[in-house]
């Protein structure tokens, strides 16, 4: 790539990014986002209590100047804990998002270019592991291997690649009977070469929206697994694990269990957002998402 | 807080005014919640590892129950006594007892009832708690004679357990389904996925019950059953301690908090490094404030203190020890163990019953300060008691109230199956046999006593506290003390028009 | 057609077969097995040993396989391992249930679905449009037993409109069961609410930038005539394939929901017979959400297929 290449690239991508921001509903969830990542990184540096700091006297506090958002049932700060509580989901989730994009893309679009017998047998299995319902295939997988984080991102990043490979393969298609595709092919080109140079770029614009949503609902799922009682060890704050901690509490002390949501929503909502108003920069069309995965 | 309770008392009114009291008035019909726990099948037979013991307890009778201070007292047995040597004990029965099927009640079906306790192949879990019967003895019909393989003092405290109750001579191969007993309910429709009818034994020895039925209705989930309780489809429930806040000044519930001998433990197995040394074992036990566990787990006065040992404090046989919080005697202890900077080890717990993660992060914070640091790992719910239990050098472990003798026995003796801290401790399991032999209250006492100052020195479990039972029942039920679930005595329960 | 469809049915049956292999597997390399999950503590000794004997779980895994794969072929589900009933008699009253409570959700909540996601779309990023695609998302990811438990405090608790939580039991009449299934019912097309009216949305904005539609508000066609003419057949009838694939998805991802409101359906039951270890249970459940994945999926394919000529040409 020249320098020239690089910059009209470069270019290209704030003119994007400009586009969406232009629009309200781009700009609000690129802006949640932002500052979701921002306290994510941050947090540490300012939140006003230890976050696992238990204290007899301060159980169950309401909302005060003290206690921004209250305390929990082992008074503990829970505007600290919601500050801090998405650091451990973010991360497992961003690594689990680009394992599941790579495999899941990388094997869509060769399904896509190979057709015929081995992508009939592999779209079965496919369609085998997508019918089972989510949480069954997730509780197999952990009991078996156990709950580590080092086994929760593969097992995440598997499972969410599964719907990641019928989404590439399906705008793999669209290009492939292409003229360029075709042309290339006729040169007698290598297929490797051809999905690297010409399709990669066609479809990245699908797959990085389908990565977003892909992120948004995995941090949602490592929400649930976290209430399932799997995936972050105490006293580390985490809001699957807050939320399903004080979810007894919620007619007497609301409070220990809404700003841990309303954290988890507001991201979740930013995320869809922002990738609904990239998709429509770039022309990527969602209407056909299936729910779920 | 005010306008908490205001919305309480608000809601609360609501409910009082628009509970439609579609049930019939002629009968009187009280729903209870039933959790699934033992299965989705659970046995009839009060022995069988996974009884039904909700509908149990209504349907069959035992010889001795606990009155509400949990001495024993008569019931199909109207007394008894030991020969000198505490190897014999002869019961007098209760006269005119009838089976639900009608034939009556003697000391046949009691010989049978104790020997299919102890019958090798049906490998009841209760068989561990009896062992020590040999044989019974029918002296005549309402006389029955208990002859045990070694003295035991305390046999009639045994007798008490829920699971020891009397069923027909003959009728073990069909018990588990046809359910016969001469308890205050009958079993009417069987159906423990969905409700499960009992209805009243018109014929009943101790009078006709109050209720004409009870319902058992599967809820596993806790949120659910609290909220049938609220929205009026139950009349009693038990709660949890996060749950009790709900009921702050309600009309409809009364809330009924009675200690029980239920507790949660941490479980340091003595076979393992470092936890063979007892030092250690001391140290990360002594380190924690006992008190201030009780107010963040239950809340002050819901719990009683204990010192790693778990007889319950109204048990006869309790013994008091001081376990206060010593984080320096703790240090010394983990340095005379050549542990100077700490010590650092997984502690294995599970969601099996609401409060128990919670208690391993209570925990975790408490003995923090004394240089030991115990890294919580939540293991699933699923395969705890095979993968976990008894495995990992350090896990939580989850007991239900048993008596001085039954509890020592089934969960430290060193040859027990359950000892789940291998704790083998010889001069542990004689102070037990000693304590069973001796018919002298005070010098049995003495060994119990003994036995549990020694589980405080050199044993393996870590337990804090006992936890309150909490109830709460709608206002309209009236015979049901605040006292344990097996001390209820079901045929004095009754419930009023709404 | 015919060819495709039988084509399309053909591979189903190769996917059901690959989902009782994959499942059988699964549920082998799990640890436990249906005796340890049933005897808890006591799973030690002779009676764990007379326990796997009973059950037949001493044998080989293969062995194990191939008895049940055959009595499968010839229409015997087989025995529940800790229920002692025949399959069917269990599963039959629970998909029942879930089927009730599916079906009330889809008619309660799809018309709501199409309603608003087209007031969204046609009304796009405006404030009406932000606020309805907000709250969409919103009530994609409150937990359902976040929902739940609001709904039952307000509706059943505090209002007393309705009943909270279901007694009923499993083999209730059907209008028992309809009539306590309110509270479920709204938890459930809080979600389906949400995911469809989304599509519809996105669908009605395609639709208003196309070309035809814009060449005909230049023609000064009124907006409403251009709105039920041109808008809602074109984008509506996409959005059958959506729905259809949501409503598969609902049947398995009803397990919450049927969870906190004490439901006595398939969900719960299958989470129930995945920590029994039922293996003969948890194949079958699994086939039955199989097959209704793999044909929705097909008449969705259809569908579409019918409704646009143009993909007839692709592979599918």
């Amino acid at each position: 790539m020249t320098d020239r290449a690089a910059a009209t690239f470069v270019a290209r991508r704030l003119g994007v990014l400009g586009a969406v921001l232009a629009k309200p509903s781009g700009a609000f969830g690129v802006g949640i986002v932002a500052l979701h990542l921002v306290l994510a990184l941050f947090g540490p540096l300012f939140v006003p209590y230890d976050y696992a700091q238990q204290n007899v006297d301060t159980m169950m506090l309401a909302p005060s100047a003290e206690h921004w958002f209250g305390t929990d049932r082992l008074g503990r700060d829970v505007f600290t804990r919601t500050v801090l509580g998405g650091r451990e989901a973010i991360v497992i989730s961003t690594l689990a998002t680009v394992i599941a994009m790579a495999w899941g893309g990388f094997l869509g679009i060769f399904l896509a270019l190979v057709g015929g017998r081995i992508d009939e047998i592999i779209m079965r299995g496919v369609d085998a592991m997508l019918s089972l319902p989510w949480v069954l295939t997730v509780m197999i997988f952990v009991t078996a291997l156990g709950t580590s984080s080092s086994v929760l991102v593969p097992v995440l990043g598997f499972s969410y690649g599964l719907a990641v490979i019928r989404i590439a393969r399906s705008a793999a298609l669209d290009f492939v009977a292409r003229d360029f595709i075709l042309a290339a092919q006729a040169r007698g080109e290598r297929r490797w070469t051809i999905v690297i140079r010409e399709l990669l770029p066609n479809v990245r614009d699908a797959l990085s929206v389908e990565a977003a949503m892909q992120w948004s609902w995995m941090i949602l799922g490592f929400s649930s697994l976290s209430f399932l009682g799997f995936g972050v060890a105490p006293p580390t704050p985490d809001w699957g694990l807050m939320i399903s901690d004080s979810r007894g509490l919620m007619a007497v002390a609301p409070w220990t269990v809404l700003w841990p949501m309303a954290a988890l929503s507001t991201l979740v909502i930013g995320i869809n957002l922002a990738a609904d108003a990239f998709a429509k920069v770039l022309g990527v069309d969602r209407t056909r998402k299936v729910p779920g995965q | 807080m005010i306008s908490r309770q205001l919305f309480f008392a608000v809601s609360f009114a609501a409910i009082a005014a628009i509970a439609s009291p579609a049930a019939s008035q002629a009968e009187s019909v009280l729903y209870r919640d039933y959790d699934l726990g033992d299965g989705a099948s659970p046995s009839l037979d009060p022995i069988s590892p996974n009884r039904f013991y909700q509908a149990n307890d209504l349907i069959y009778s035992r010889l001795i129950r606990q009155d509400e201070n949990g001495e024993p007292s008569p019931e199909l047995a109207t007394g008894w006594t030991a020969n000198e040597a505490a190897t014999e004990w002869t019961l007098a029965l209760q006269e005119g007892v009838l089976f639900h099927d009608g034939s009556t009640f003697d000391a046949a079906d009691v010989k049978y009832s104790f020997e299919r306790i102890n019958d090798p192949a049906l490998e009841s879990p209760v068989a561990s708690v009896l062992s020590m019967i040999d044989h019974v003895e029918v002296v005549d019909d309402l006389t029955a004679k208990i002859v045990l393989t070694s003295p035991h003092a305390g046999l009639v405290v045994l007798l008490m357990d829920y699971r020891v109750r009397m069923i027909p001579e003959g009728s073990g191969d069909t018990i588990g389904e046809n359910a016969n007993g001469t308890g205050p309910f009958k079993m009417d429709t069987y159906d423990p996925e969905g409700r499960t009818i009992l209805v009243a034994n018109e014929a009943y020895w101790e009078g006709r019950p109050k209720l004409d039925r009870i319902e058992l209705i599967a809820i596993p989930d806790t949120e659910a059953r609290i909220q049938a309780l609220l929205a009026g489809q139950l009349d009693t429930t038990s709660v949890s301690r996060d749950q009790v806040l709900l009921f702050d000044g309600s009309e409809d519930f009364v809330l009924q908090n009675y200690p029980t001998g239920d507790w949660f433990g941490i479980i340091f197995r003595t076979d393992t490094p470092p936890f063979d040394d007892p030092r250690v074992r001391k140290a990360v036990r002594v380190a924690v404030d006992r008190n201030a566990m009780i107010k963040l787990m239950v809340g002050e006065g819901n719990g009683t203190i204990t010192c790693d040992h778990p007889v319950m404090s109204n048990d006869p046989y309790w013994a008091e020890i001081d376990c206060s919080q010593n984080i320096e005697e703790a240090k010394r202890l983990l340095a005379e163990a050549g542990y100077p900077d700490g010590i650092e080890f997984d502690l294995y717990t599970s969601d099996l019953e609401p409060g128990m993660v919670r208690y391993a992060e209570v925990y975790q914070q408490q003995v923090a300060a004394a240089g030991i640091t115990a890294n919580v790992k939540i293991a699933p719910s699923d395969g705890y008691w095979e993968d976990i239990w008894m495995v990992e050098p350090v896990s939580m472990t989850s007991w239900s109230q048993r008596v001085a003798d039954q509890i020592l026995n089934e969960a430290y003796r060193s040859t027990s199956s359950w000892n789940e801290s291998y704790f083998a401790n010889s001069k542990f399991d004689e102070y037990l046999d000693l304590a069973r032999s001796s018919l002298d209250f005070d010098e049995s006492k003495a060994y119990y006593g003994k036995a549990q100052e020694l589980l405080f020195e050199e044993g393996g479990s870590f337990i804090a506290f006992f936890e309150n039972g909490v109830r709460a029942v709608s206002r309209h039920v009236t015979g049901l003390p605040a006292v344990p679930e097996d001390y209820i005595r079901w045929h004095l329960v009754a419930k009023d028009a709404e | 057609m015919i060819r495709l469809i039988l084509q399309r049915l053909g591979a189903a049956g190769v996917t059901l077969i690959i989902i009782c292999i994959m499942v059988f597997a699964a549920v082998e390399v799990m640890p436990g097995d249906a005796c340890t999950a049933f005897l808890g503590r006591d799973a030690k000794g002779t009676i764990l040993e007379k326990c796997q004997l009973e059950r037949g779980l001493d044998r080989p895994a293969l062995e194990r396989f191939g008895e049940w794969a055959g009595g499968m072929i010839q229409g015997d589900l087989g025995m529940s391992m800790n229920r002692n009933k025949p399959i069917e008699d269990i599963v039959g009253w629970r998909l029942r249930n879930t089927v009730i409570l599916a079906a009330t959700a889809t008619l309660f909540g799809v018309p709501i679905a199409l309603l608003l996601g087209v007031i969204a779309g046609l009304r796009r990023d405006r404030p009406v449009d932000l606020i309805l695609s907000s709250i969409a998302i919103f009530s994609m990811t409150i937990p359902e037993f976040v929902s739940a438990t609001f709904l039952i405090l307000i509706f059943s608790i505090t209002l007393g409109w309705t009943s909270g939580v279901v007694t009923a039991s499993y083999n209730a009449p059907a209008l028992d069961l309809v009539a306590s299934t309110a509270l479920p019912t709204a938890a459930l097309s809080l979600i389906l609410i949400a995911h469809i009216l989304r599509m519809v949305r996105s669908s009605v904005i395609d639709v208003m930038e196309s070309d035809f539609v814009l060449m005909a508000r230049l023609k000064g066609v009124p907006f409403r005539q251009i709105v039920w003419r041109h808008v809602l057949p074109n984008s509506l009838l996409p959005t059958i394939n959506v729905i259809g694939l949501t409503i598969a998805w609902l049947l398995g991802g009803m397990v919450v929901v049927e969870t906190v409101f004490n439901y006595p359906g398939l969900g719960r039951l299958a989470v129930d017979a995945v920590s029994d270890r039922d293996l003969p249970l948890i194949q079958t459940i699994a086939i039955i959400l199989g097959s209704v994945y793999i044909l929705t999926n097909l008449a969705a394919d259809l569908v579409s297929l019918l409704l646009n000529p143009k993909l007839r040409t692709y592979r599918t």
